[in-house]
């Protein structure tokens, strides 16, 4: 088979509409960059556009892994609080002699004992997810504050701060980490097994389980996988600012959901984009990065950000035709109209 | 059993079922039932709303397990726990209500638990999504139908198409017996013949065909024999040539034939 051809079909295979939303996302962040340089060109500055990315490389991570699981038709409330449990402890123990290799992977495996214990918890005791999420929520906060309340931890090796502050030819290692693990998130998604029962799981749970899908080991390993995210994030949120506390990332799950959902991933679950969830923390970074350089107060930023979320859910509703009313006016031009001349030509 | 002493004339037995049962809290769906299927065998499971067709053929499947009796494949016990247990020990399904995962587009659907894979870089496993793109393309225009749109949703497909998909998922497995629970039930016509044609040709073949439908008029242009269901019970077990489709109309009302069963 001649390459061409090979390519075509690779291409053809991605699901084309939700390219659209992808493209039309990307196009939204152009044009509001393009408006927001206008208003501002200190916005346009390298140094400043490297700086949406590095606010958003977290965020990218994070949501990358929530991505698996709204599309699983999950949902995991618990996120800030687990970058808050892992890094608190991890930051302890590190300060405390601990190898800095070792406390990384200390923190993944931290990350995955969390999700699988929710993925347990979900799967097997058939709490729902966003029940159990919003126990470990609480619980795992809890268990920061138990740890290190009104302590701030800082000061780590320079081997690790240089995960969250170094720079390779000008970019910042969190920037490339979280493009990577995007990279990644994406080859798994589409390309691989495991991410095909993820949605058929969120697609149709019942049909994935007489397809023979072992829909409970997916539903944990999902929630493994969104740990071992978590613990990323957090690896890069507390070496980043060289230290942790106990309310760190709190309020971050809004941000992180509110990325899944404005790049399209369907909280019906099912159906979701990789690509989608990049462009939606990206945009989400460049609009709070704006309203800072504007002077707009944080609060105000949660506002924005909030109908932004709203904003995109409606358009993709609409584009669904969740809402028939409005998408009858959306529609394509009906070609009723000139399919019925040649019928009434013989009446002349 | 009667059947017993003819066992030396007929083809061997691929399944056989004793005593099965089912409950759903006080609800006997499925009542100590015995049957048995022959090798390239076509039978018809027969019965009103709710006789308790699907629970008995779900168990045989894997999908839902019983709460008594054994299931024998090939004159071995077998323990079908999940559908993947019924699925290697050579049993194809389809499901009333098909089982198709909406969000997922057709080849997705049709490879779905029997992916093909490659190796990415030589070691890395993933899909290999074109060959199950050509796969289904071949699949399909079996049954003489091209869809336009494999990479789109299910959803957007009719009825009809649906079903197609779904059968098609039947065709990749090496298969002893397969079940097709109310297989034409959306299809026009033309597809509908295409379904019997199938199932005979899968007969042929000498693979065994456990179709449920209440349309007799299938029943009886396919079917070697014929079970009947009532309130979760067997009721008759007719030679499709040695009975009458007032005969069967009975069973299946009243729970007797004029004979008295
Ligand atoms: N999961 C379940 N929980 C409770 N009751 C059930 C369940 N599945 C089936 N039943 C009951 O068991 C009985 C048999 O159902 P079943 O689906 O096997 O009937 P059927 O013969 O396939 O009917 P139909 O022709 O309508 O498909 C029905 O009374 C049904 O309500
Ligand atoms: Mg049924």
């Amino acid at each position: 088979m001649n390459a061409t051809v090979e390519s075509e079909r690779t291409i053809g295979h991605a699901d084309r509409r939700w390219l659209f939303q992808g493209i039309g996302l990307t196009a939204v962040i152009i044009v509001l960059a393009i408006l927001f340089i206008a208003i501002n060109p200190r916005f346009g500055t390298l140094a400043n556009l490297i700086n949406i990315l590095t606010q958003a490389s977290f965020i990218i991570v994070i949501a990358v892994g929530m991505t698996f699981v709204i599309t699983s038709a999950g949902i995991d409330l618990s996120v800030g609080s687990a970058v808050a449990f892992i890094t608190v402890v991890a930051f302890g123990l590190i300060k405390g002699g601990l190898n800095p290799f070792l406390g990384v992977v200390f923190m993944f495996a931290l990350g995955a004992f969390i999700g699988c214990l929710i993925g347990g918890f979900v799967a097997y005791v058939k709490i729902p997810p966003f029940i159990a999420t919003l126990g470990f929520m609480a619980g795992l906060r809890g268990l920061a504050l138990v740890h290190s309340a009104g302590e701030m931890h800082f000061g780590l090796p320079v081997s690790l701060t240089y995960i969250g502050q170094g720079d390779i030819a000008g970019i910042p290692v969190p920037v490339i980490i979280s493009f990577a693990a995007a990279a990644f998130g994406a080859w798994l998604f589409n390309r691989t097994r495991f991410g095909l029962y993820v949605k058929a799981i969120g697609g149709n749970r019942e049909a994935a389980r007489l397809a023979g899908v072992p829909v409970n080991r997916i539903e944990v390993m999902v929630y493994v996988l969104m740990g071992m995210f978590t613990a990323l994030g957090g690896l890069i949120m507390m070496t980043r600012i060289d230290s942790t506390q106990a309310t760190i990332g709190t309020a971050m799950e809004i941000h992180v959901i509110s990325a899944v959902i404005i790049g399209g991933t369907s909280l019906f679950g099912g159906r979701g984009t990789i690509y989608g969830t990049v462009m939606g923390a990206l945009l989400l970074s460049m609009m709070n990065n704006a309203l800072i350089i504007a002077g707009v107060d944080f609060f105000w930023q949660l506002v924005v950000m909030g109908c932004i979320v709203l904003i995109a859910v409606a358009i993709s509703n609409l584009r669904e035709q969740r809402i028939p009313l409005l998408a009858h006016f959306l529609r394509r031009a009906p070609k009723g109209a000139a399919a019925n001349n040649p019928a009434d030509g013989p009446s002349h | 059993m009667k059947s017993d002493t003819r066992t030396d004339a007929r083809p061997a037995r691929v399944l056989v079922v004793e005593r099965l049962s089912k409950s759903f809290g006080g609800l006997k769906a499925v009542d100590d039932v015995s049957l048995e299927v022959f090798e390239g065998e076509i039978l018809a499971l027969v019965g009103d709303n709710g006789a308790g067709k699907s629970t008995l053929v779900k168990a045989i499947a894997g999908a839902q397990p019983p709460d008594s009796g054994q299931i024998l494949i090939d004159g071995v016990a077998r323990q079908l726990n999940t559908p993947r247990d019924a699925s290697v020990a050579g049993i194809g399904c389809l499901h009333q209500g098909l089982g198709l995962v909406d969000t997922l587009n057709v080849p997705e659907n049709v490879f779905l638990g029997r992916e093909l894979t490659t190796k990415l870089m030589n070691c890395i496993p993933q899909l290999d999504q074109t060959k199950m793109r050509e796969r289904t393309i071949e699949l399909l225009s079996g049954f003489g139908i091209s869809l336009p749109r494999l990479n789109d949703p299910v959803v957007g497909l009719s009825g009809g198409q649906r079903q197609t998909v779904a059968i098609s998922r039947l065709l990749l497995q090496d298969v002893r017996l397969i079940i097709m629970d109310e297989p034409m039930a959306a299809l026009g016509v033309e597809e509908g013949r295409r379904v019997l044609d199938l199932v005979r040709t899968m007969s042929q073949r000498g693979i065994s065909v456990i179709v449920i439908t209440h349309n007799l008029e299938h029943v009886f242009q396919l079917a070697d024999r014929i079970a009947v269901m009532k309130n979760g019970r067997l009721v008759g077990l007719v030679n499709a040539q040695a009975t009458t489709r007032y005969d069967v109309v009975r069973l299946i009302t009243l729970g007797k034939s004029d004979q008295g069963n």
